[in-house]
């Protein structure tokens, strides 16, 4: 474990336990020091577990409420077609109900003048000759948040406290120890997740050697638990959303697993703290340059493992109502919602650790090796901590994933289920043997070769350009006019003469 | 899986509108199915007999709410023949803005409910925003924003405004070019067509017979439209024809249904400027409510004896009224209105068409067929 | 502008008219709608509720009428010959089968202008008058065109009409449990409830009765 920063907490919270177990050692009574010695590391490791199970649940709680409020915002500006130059525009023009913000004045001593500076400029330069048009249309927004910033930012928090006040009803004829279970065993397993996940170089609660094995494995539990919920309720609906359910995450279990292995392979260990390591200090290269495909398996599989559309077809509201968690009300609900939003916060965290470089910020080396620059970057690399980068890097893939959420159709389920079992099995598994191969032939011990990486991204490309271009558009644009309006001239505002379409 | 029976029930978010759909499921496949209707049974035709027959066009406006237009200018048509009398050409041109505009409102609901039902949610608010400027449209004619009791016996109840024709043509280009970005959204996603296409079939020999129209029926390659079969108001006026599907020999699948409500919005987009452009006296002059260039004078009385019904291109099929004279106050209201509610005939086919095809299939098919129940019910 | 031409649409449906009126029972004319810029022609029958299935299978099999749109039941209480009335409207859509190339349907697109003789589009409307009786009933033609089934229900649901032949009878729009004999388009159902002492004279409510006119004097 080479990586490392100045946000130690594990070091931290060692070192403060192990001082406190030696004076706590000191005070004692001669007779019993030497018994309280033999147990003394006992203890700190304890204390220690105890201390950063709660340090990482911390952390995960508190940046976890930026995930619905991304969730919230972009989708909004999605849907409401604001469109990239509005929704940039309201960044700087700010939300304020009445009037355009301008929050920088008002900010003690003069501290907001720069800001305001920035806010002029850009104005100038992006802006448009309708400044109020763009002002009423951003401001069509509430306004409820910190005075200046992040409004709406709360409301997340407001709605899962709002459901702890909610009634818990169990329905009549339910199996009443199945439907208590099943929402332990969901939640339970995806906060244990977390467990393993490593915030930054010394911020995780658990490490053993193969925790990459142990997070999986624990992932992978909570189908049972969905399971559970759907045939508990004592309803059709929940029923046929549970097997569907069951059936989708066990489908695309399996390609995850494998992709995850072919990870493994790569970075040669199956420790996300040495998978990392691999990466920012072994071969100096982010694995997605080396394994393209297998990340975007791992993308695809994961948001099939959350259960967002295109793939929420157990849940999906036109059809199930809720689906599985039809039946629960109250915290049970809250919690399992927050849950979904865990998974896809784990899947975010994880594809940034295995693929993304985990805390490095992109060409760090590169850019703290550079002649005059080189020297300010380090500054800079040094004070902001690794967990800063991580988060950044998990919730811009979320912010990825919410795109694809507002723009695509939802799957079929046997549609799915096709998808998987047929297409990204073998996929995955030729995934795994690029990898072995990538591994085995093409590593050196002192890194990837220099054409390694820009080849097989060249490569990635390539297939990607490829398969996204369009085939032939005037066979397309045929097979789908309807055959007598082909003929027909298309319609004009207003002008008399009419153009023939073909 | 044994077979067991689903209520989806009068609840549920798919049904667009109060029925019950009971579907009979094998594990994952329908198997039967039977559909409930009668939740929001109103009793309109009974109410109608106690009504004068300007009244009852806020009736009708409320049987289909999606598309009140084009049902209150059906029973309109209706007791002009029962009363006989003429309409200025000046009103027919007004009355076929409104229905048109009417039934662009109404396929763009279509389609805005059809997204999410496939799971496409950015799809519902974009339409609705584009349904808004109709809405603004049609609000300008008729007053409201739902239920406009526009037409009256004899004529429209006023002129277009001033400045109708030149929003209407702004609006009309904005929605032109919009509605190529929306249909490229669901064109060109291969997960809407592998959800659309190859599911629903309904053969065309069949709809006939089974009382299907509108744009269900030309979706299969049927070239039927009451517009161009029996012609009423100005259709033949203008330059047009309907459009008609190419479908597969199985008959026409969801796919082939959802193209063909774009196509039919592209032509009443067309339709109403078309119509804007050759309105007798222009569309800017203003005639004053009352005016007998919009309203002729109506007699108010039906003898006993009379009959009168009219069946009209309404949004969804073919949907008739026909009106028996003679009713209470000497025949100043109807003796018997009797309403043909093309939903009514088309949900028990649809229902007979998800058979065979998965549960997740029934609210792409359901929707496919656009299900309104207020004028199913009646 | 492919509408279909008045001349072809009137001199057809005179010819289909002529022809129906030879048939037993029926009595048929041709009737105008004029209103819009072209007139509609409507063969209208009269048929004879003995005669009414032998004719509804040779309208399907003989005259091509395929598409069975409304059925419309009236109650006439104070009349003796047609106590009971009901109407049906039927289309002769003109559709042939298309044909089939490459697996794909090639509609005909017709020009509606210049359709003739059987192929125009033609719409029917058929009337039978029942006498006094409380049992009113006549031959349901389910099985003819399957899109009268639901409207037969209706008309039974509504107006109390029964429909002979009929498989599947029930209510379709009131509620299930309907008590039997509930028919609430005849003209003895009042608008509102059956001996509701109402506030009001009409049915809208703008003449008041006076309050003591429900006391005994």
């Amino acid at each position: 474990m080479t990586s490392s920063d100045w946000l130690d907490i594990r070091g931290w919270s060692e070192s403060i336990i192990g001082w406190s177990m030696d004076t706590t050692h000191d005070l004692l009574p001669n007779s019993i020091q030497n018994d309280f010695a033999e147990i003394q590391p006992a203890l700190e490791s304890f204390f220690l577990a105890t201390v950063m199970c709660t340090v990482v649940f911390a952390i995960m709680m508190l940046t976890l409420m930026v995930v619905p409020y991304i969730e919230r915002k972009f989708i909004g500006r999605l849907m409401d077609r604001i469109g990239a130059t509005t929704s940039l525009r309201s960044l700087w023009i700010g939300e304020g109900s009445a009037t355009a913000g301008d929050w920088w004045n008002k900010l003690p001593m003069g501290m907001g003048t720069p800001i305001g500076f920035v806010n002029a400029k850009l104005n100038q330069s992006f802006g448009n000759d309708h400044p109020h048009e763009t002002i009423s249309r951003v401001n069509n927004r509430g306004y409820h948040g910190i005075w200046f910033l992040l409004p709406g930012f709360f409301q997340a928090l407001a709605d899962f406290l709002k459901f702890a006040t909610k009634e818990h009803i169990v329905p009549k004829k339910a199996d009443k120890l199945v439907f208590e279970i099943a929402p332990i065993i969901i939640i339970a397993t995806t906060i244990m997740v977390y467990a393993f996940i490593p915030f930054g170089p010394h911020i995780w609660a658990a490490n053993p050697d193969l925790s990459l094995i142990f997070m999986m494995a624990i992932f992978g539990v909570a189908p049972l638990g969905v399971f559970f919920a759907g045939w508990a309720s004592n309803n059709k609906y929940t029923l046929i959303g549970g097997m569907r359910s069951a059936a989708q995450l066990t489908a695309y279990e399996i390609p995850l697993l494998i992709t995850v292995l072919s990870i493994a392979v790569i970075s040669g260990s199956f420790n996300i703290l040495e998978i990392v390591d691999f990466q920012i200090e072994t071969s100096n290269t982010w694995n997605i340059f080396i394994l393209p495909l297998g990340a975007v398996l791992f993308l695809v599989t994961m948001i099939a493992e959350v259960e967002r559309i295109p793939f929420d077809m157990p849940e999906a509201e036109a059809e199930l109502v809720e689906g599985w968690w039809t039946e629960y009300g109250g915290i049970r609900w809250g919690l399992m919602f927050a849950t979904e939003m865990m998974r896809a916060y784990a899947a975010c965290i994880l594809f940034a650790m295995f693929f993304l470089g985990g805390w490095e910020f992109p060409f760090q080396d590169l850019l703290s090796s550079l002649p005059i620059l080189g020297g300010v970057f380090e500054i800079i690399f040094t004070i902001i901590p690794g967990l800063v980068w991580v988060l950044l890097k998990a919730w811009l893939l979320f912010a990825f994933f919410v795109w694809i959420r507002a723009s695509l159709h939802r799957i079929r389920t046997d549609q799915i289920l096709e998808f998987g079992w047929l297409y990204l099995l073998p996929l995955s598994l030729v995934n795994l043997v690029i990898a072995t191969f990538l591994r085995l032939e093409v590593w050196t011990d002192s890194g990837w070769p220099i054409w390694a990486a820009p080849v097989l991204t060249i490569i990635a490309l390539f297939f990607f350009v490829v398969y996204a271009i369009d085939e032939d558009e005037e066979a397309l644009s045929q097979s789908r006019r309807p055959y007598s309006t082909q003929t027909l001239s298309k319609a004009y505002p207003g002008t008399q003469e009419k153009q023939e379409v073909n | 899986m044994a077979e067991m029976w689903i209520s989806m029930g009068p609840q549920h978010p798919m049904t667009h509108g109060l029925w019950t759909l009971k579907v009979k499921v094998d594990g994952e496949t329908v198997v039967d199915t039977e559909p409930d209707l009668g939740y929001i049974h109103r009793g309109v035709e009974k109410i109608c007999e106690s009504r004068d027959f300007t009244q009852i066009t806020t009736y009708c406006d409320r049987l289909c709410y999606a598309s009140a237009n084009t049902w209150s200018h059906a029973y309109i048509y209706a007791a002009e023949d029962l009363l006989g009398v003429e309409v200025p050409e000046r009103a027919e041109y007004i009355r076929l803005v409104a229905v048109e505009l009417q039934r662009l409102a109404s396929h763009l609901m279509w389609l805005g409910a059809y997204g999410p039902d496939i799971g496409n949610l950015s799809v519902m608010v974009w339409c609705l925003r584009e349904r808004e400027m109709m809405m603004d449209l049609l609000q300008e004619l008729g007053g409201s924003r739902m239920h406009y009791n526009f037409p009256r016996v004899g004529g429209v109840k006023r002129d277009l405004p001033h400045g109708f024709a030149m929003r209407a043509r702004h609006k009309l280009s904005l929605f032109l070019e919009r509605i190529q970005e929306y249909e490229s959204l669901f064109d060109e996603s291969t997960i809407f067509l592998i959800r659309s296409q190859g599911v629903g079939y309904a053969k065309p020999e069949e709809m006939i017979n089974h009382g299907v129209s509108g744009p269900n029926l030309r979706a299969g390659g049927v070239n039927h439209d009451i517009r161009t079969s029996h012609p009423y108001s100005v259709y033949s006026e203008l330059d047009w024809s309907p459009a008609v599907e190419r479908s597969s020999i199985k008959g026409a699948d969801c796919y082939d249904r959802y193209r063909i409500r774009v196509e039919e919005m592209r032509q009443s987009a067309d339709l109403v400027l078309q119509a804007l452009d050759k309105m007798p006296g222009g569309a800017e002059t203003y005639h004053e409510p009352g005016d007998p260039k919009i309203l002729a004078k109506a007699p108010s009385r039906a003898p006993e004896g009379t009959s009168g019904s009219h069946h009209f291109e309404d949004s969804r099929g073919e949907s008739m009224f026909y009106i028996a004279g003679g009713g209470e106050g000497r025949g100043k209201m109807p003796y018997r209105v009797s309403i043909r509610s093309p939903m009514f005939i088309t949900i028990p086919y649809a229902s007979k068409c998800m058979i065979g095809y998965k549960v997740a299939d029934i609210p792409a098919i359901m929707g496919s067929f656009d299900p309104c129940i207020g004028e199913t019910d009646r | 502008m492919s509408v279909v031409s008045e001349e072809s649409q009137i001199s057809s449906a005179e010819d289909l008219a002529e022809k129906l009126d030879a048939v037993d029972g029926v009595s048929s004319f041709v009737d105008q709608r004029s209103n819009g810029t072209q007139i509609r022609p409507v063969v209208k029958l009269q048929v004879s509720s003995e005669n009414w299935r032998e004719v509804a299978e040779s309208l399907y099999v003989d005259y091509g009428v395929d598409y069975c749109s409304m059925i419309t039941g009236i109650h006439w209480p104070e009349s003796k010959d047609k106590n009971w009335e009901i109407i049906y409207h039927f289309l002769r859509t003109g559709v042939k089968n298309p044909p089939h190339s490459e697996g794909v349907v090639q509609p005909i697109i017709t020009n509606n202008s210049e359709l003739t003789g059987s192929d125009v589009p033609l719409e029917l409307e058929v009337t039978i008058h029942l006498g006094d009786t409380r049992t009113p009933s006549v031959a349901s033609i389910q099985d003819i065109w399957v899109g009268a089934d639901w409207n037969e229900k209706e008309t039974w649901d509504l107006v109390g009409i029964d429909f002979e032949g009929h498989e599947g009878m029930r209510r379709v729009l009131q509620p299930h449990e309907t008590p039997k004999g509930y028919h609430p388009l005849q003209k003895q159902h009042k608008l509102r409830y059956h001996n509701f002492q109402e506030m009001y004279d009409d049915a809208q409510g703008f003449k008041r009765k006076p309050v003591d006119s429900e006391r005994v004097k």
